[in-house]
């Protein structure tokens, strides 16, 4: 399906919008839809079955445009409340992935009255002392100017996987596509480069605040946030369901298992 | 009246102690390679061989001596130029002294630059040359200096430091980075209104735009002369032009390297292990494919993400870097180490000014972990035998194109 993109005060934003029910935001990380995909995939398709899937990009991400004054978790957080505004969106269930996690908790401790229920997978966001997450930046760069085995572990269960291969291939890949992931580690030295390294100090002291039902979902293997980060989160938010572990699984958990996320979301929001 | 090529002594302090062994042991020189590598007993008495080559350069007649800021590398051992510049104020006495530069967003407050430098250039009476710097690759990693949002926060230091010199303080400085409300630095600058400021860049246009509003003067921060450097040069000219400027060559200068000896056989015997030394371990991590490169790559990126589908569009990830040069052939392709008889080395010199008419060169002549008496003898070699051809050269050649163009202003120190 392709995407659209919307007016967001001065700002233009992608986004895709798909399947009918309840309206869930869902907001990307880096190896997953707008990251390094233009397209939906498994994952989101699944997810929109059952209910009403708005997926923006970040700013600067896949065709949205940048922040101009600054990108501090607050300026991101009103990026996103103006794009609810924009969507006449009140409340909505809320899904984050990675960065996209960071951001959904951001916006969860700041405004629990409009988000229903939360679930975050693999999210940064948290520091979590001696559990620093990977230097993506450093693993960016490739070895011998072409190998991105090191990167590909970061986001992945491992080096070589199919996945891994197909989004983050040695060598010169689709000029398209090597933009689309240019853009995302961009927008990724923008939010997360300068300390803190994606993450807000003081978040972990605001969960509290997100009373809403949630629920955390980790790879086994995540080699980007550490498993920590997911027990700090379930620990931290007053209502969790728990932290579900996806064995087998990296990062990008979503992308490796999509049907496992899926429907461990459904039967959460279910219940 | 044109004034000829300006020749500049560049030392970038290279450590010389590496083991034979450490480019197959190590992945980078650069950021990440291990200090334990540091030898305590040999370092000592290193600096002060580096800064006598760099006072020799004045007494043999360079026009001045160039310094640079690296961080956590074995190819510059200059985490903070000022302090050798220091020194050279009180060992020097005729050649200016080029700092390029103080990478400023690595500064806590760019203030603190402006004084260093007013400072410098009251010791040295007037030959400092000011260098402002962004920083590059390495960093990104070893400062935590994002490229993309730092570029803001340079020139707004560079603007900061500019207005520090100029403006009568205090002054209120209304920033966005670096707010300050009582801007009033003592010491002035000796030079009158401010020390001749050097921006390096890469073809971006961003930066040569600046550069040019500004009066600044361009360096090519690029290893390797072809036609890739007129290129530049025609770039720069063009943005010149459209701010109502006009390139003249003491606008822009290059970084080359050489090795001159009485014969070419001779220049290749004597600098073989330094040339090579400096290839495959200071280059590695920098201008070289193997291992990891921090230099240039995804995640470190400044350039717009529209802009970067457009280099990509022309370039490979495989090409061959400067260190991944295999043999003297190849280095001679490279263009950018230059090594061989006075006669060689001056053709080849001037092989290059004529293609692209720039009036400063900056020289490294020690190269990796080069013996101090070679150093020596290939610089006084290069003052005695090819700097005054080039010279004299240089003014007939800048002459020829340039000389119906006012007096180059911005670019001459003003006492």
């Amino acid at each position: 399906m392709s995407s659209r993109l919307i007016k967001v005060r001065d700002r233009e934003v992608t986004i895709f919008e798909k399947g009918d029910g309840p309206p869930t935001l869902y907001l990307h990380g880096f190896a997953d839809v707008h990251g390094v995909a233009g397209d939906l995939l498994p994952f989101h398709d699944a997810l929109s079955k059952k209910s009403r899937l708005i997926a923006p990009a970040h700013p600067g991400c896949n065709g949205s445009s940048e922040l101009s004054n600054g990108w501090a978790p607050g300026d991101l957080s009103f990026h996103y409340l103006e794009l609810l505004d924009e969507l006449g969106l009140d409340t909505f269930n809320l899904v984050g992935h990675c960065t996209g996690g960071w951001i959904a908790a951001e916006l969860a401790v700041r405004h629990p009255e409009r988000v229903r229920q939360l679930v975050l997978i693999g999210a940064c966001g948290l520091f979590v002392a001696g559990e620093p997450t990977s230097d993506v930046f450093m693993h960016a760069q490739p070895e011998r100017g072409v190998d991105y085995a090191t990167l590909r572990n970061v986001f992945f269960n491992g080096p070589q996987t199919e996945l891994g291969l197909r989004w983050f291939p040695n060598g010169r890949g689709d000029l398209d596509e090597e933009t689309r992931r240019y853009a995302m580690l961009r927008y990724g030295s923008f939010t997360g480069f300068r300390p803190p390294y994606f993450y807000e100090r003081s978040l972990i002291e605001r969960l509290h605040r997100a009373r809403m039902r949630s629920l955390v979902i980790w790879g086994e293997h995540d080699h980007m946030v550490p498993l920590a980060h997911g027990q700090a989160y379930a620990k931290g938010l007053p209502n969790s369901s728990g932290l579900k572990i996806v064995a087998g699984a990296g990062h990008a958990v979503q992308m490796e298992q999509p049907q496992v996320v899926a429907d461990l979301i459904h039967q959460f929001l279910d219940d | 009246m044109t004034s000829p090529v300006q020749l500049y002594c560049w030392h970038f302090m290279s450590y010389p102690h590496l083991a034979p062994d450490f480019d197959d042991t190590q992945s980078s020189g650069w950021v990440t390679v291990p200090n334990s590598l540091w030898d305590r007993q040999k370092a000592r008495g290193l600096y002060q061989q580096y800064i006598d080559q760099l006072a020799y350069a004045d007494e043999i007649g360079f026009d001045g001596m160039v310094l640079n800021e690296h961080h956590q590398t074995i190819y510059g051992l200059g985490p903070s130029p000022n302090l050798v510049a220091a020194a050279l104020t009180q060992r020097t006495k005729k050649g200016k002294i080029i700092i390029l530069g103080n990478l400023l967003p690595l500064h806590m407050n760019p203030l603190r630059v402006a004084e260093e430098y007013a400072m410098l250039d009251n010791m040295s009476d007037g030959r400092i040359i000011a260098g402002f710097a962004p920083g590059s690759g390495p960093e990104t990693f070893n400062y935590n200096i994002a490229s993309a949002p730092s570029r803001d926060q340079f020139w707004e230091a560079v603007e900061l430091i500019r207005k520090a010199w100029t403006q009568p303080g205090p002054f209120n400085f209304e920033g966005r980075h670096y707010p300050l409300r009582y801007v009033n630095p003592w010491p002035l600058p000796t030079q009158n209104p401010h020390p001749p400021i050097w921006i390096p860049g890469a073809r971006s246009r961003d930066t040569l735009v600046q550069i040019a509003k500004h009066g600044y003067c361009y360096f090519l921060s690029s290893r390797s002369h072809g036609k890739e450097t007129a290129k530049s040069v025609q770039q720069f000219a063009k943005v010149l032009e459209q701010h109502g400027d006009v390139y003249r060559p003491h606008r822009m200068g290059i970084l080359m390297s050489t090795y001159v000896a009485e014969t070419d056989k001779q220049a290749q015997d004597e600098s073989r292990e330094g040339v090579w030394y400096f290839l495959k371990n200071c280059l590695k991590g920098h201008q070289r494919r193997e291992g990891r490169q921090l230099t240039f790559g995804p995640g470190v990126p400044y350039i717009p993400t529209n802009e970067f589908h457009d280099y990509l569009k022309f370039s490979d990830p495989t090409t061959p870097l400067l260190g991944d040069t295999q043999d003297w052939d190849d280095l001679q392709k490279s263009q950018s180490i230059i090594v061989g008889s006075p006669e060689t080395v001056y053709r080849r010199f001037i092989d290059i000014l004529e293609h692209a008419q720039v009036g400063h060169l900056l020289i490294q002549f020690h190269m990796g972990n080069m013996k101090d008496e070679l150093t020596r003898k290939s610089m006084h070699l290069f003052a005695t035998q090819v700097a005054p051809r080039l010279r004299e050269d240089s003014v007939k050649l800048f002459g020829r194109t340039f000389s119906d163009l006012p007096a180059a202003a911005g670019m001459e120190v003003v006492k």
